[in-house]
């Protein structure tokens, strides 16, 4: 087995280490509660944000779509049905 | 591949039993120092813990501690460096990740 007999470590420092670990698990499991509470919110106002903003780029393609169109149709001398 | 595979599990067996082989005497080692040196303080060392800290307490008051060779307070800075990680560590359990808070 082992030649060294193992150090005696200071109850202060054994201390200090279990007071840290139980510290940084606490402080650990706090942060990530609101750090997660925070993203969640964000994420659901995202969501409704993501709607508005996909409804807005879909009508700017049929726009600009329609504009092209209308500029092909002038080029090339085709006459525009009225209802387009 | 299917070759190496049907090598590979004819062979685990023995490579499992490699794996434990070469890792009990170093898991004893370990076990050896560390059921001591990493041991949780007890309630029997609660009257030590006091009056280490009252010690830390009176040694800032008195500015003892500016009275330290380079050795001793080089060794305090490890020691300190040393609790400080076992914070991190206990913040990773408690975040569960190991590298940012995966919200």
């Amino acid at each position: 087995m082992a030649a060294l007999a193992p150090v005696q470590v200071s109850p202060l420092i054994k201390f200090g280490r279990y007071s840290a670990l139980l510290l940084g698990i606490m402080w650990g499991s706090h942060r990530f509660r609101v750090n997660k509470a925070k993203e969640d919110a964000w994420r659901v106002e995202e969501a409704e944000r993501k709607v508005v903003r996909d409804a807005q780029k879909a009508e700017e393609k049929l726009r600009l779509n329609r504009e092209e169109l209308l500029y092909l149709a002038n080029q090339a001398g085709v006459k525009v049905p009225p209802n387009f | 591949m299917a070759k190496a595979l049907s090598g590979l599990a004819a062979k685990a067996p023995g490579m499992i039993k490699g794996v434990v082989d070469y890792s009990t005497p170093k898991l004893n080692t370990f076990w050896h120092y560390a059921r001591v040196e990493l041991a949780p303080p007890t309630p029997a060392d609660i009257p030590k813990i006091t009056s280490g800290l009252q010690s830390l307490v009176k040694s800032a008051k008195t500015g003892k501690w500016q009275q330290v060779t380079v050795k001793e307070a080089w060794l305090n800075t490890l020691i300190t460096a040393e609790i400080a990680f076992w914070f991190f560590v206990g913040e990773c359990i408690g975040k569960g990740s190991i590298v940012g808070y995966k919200v």
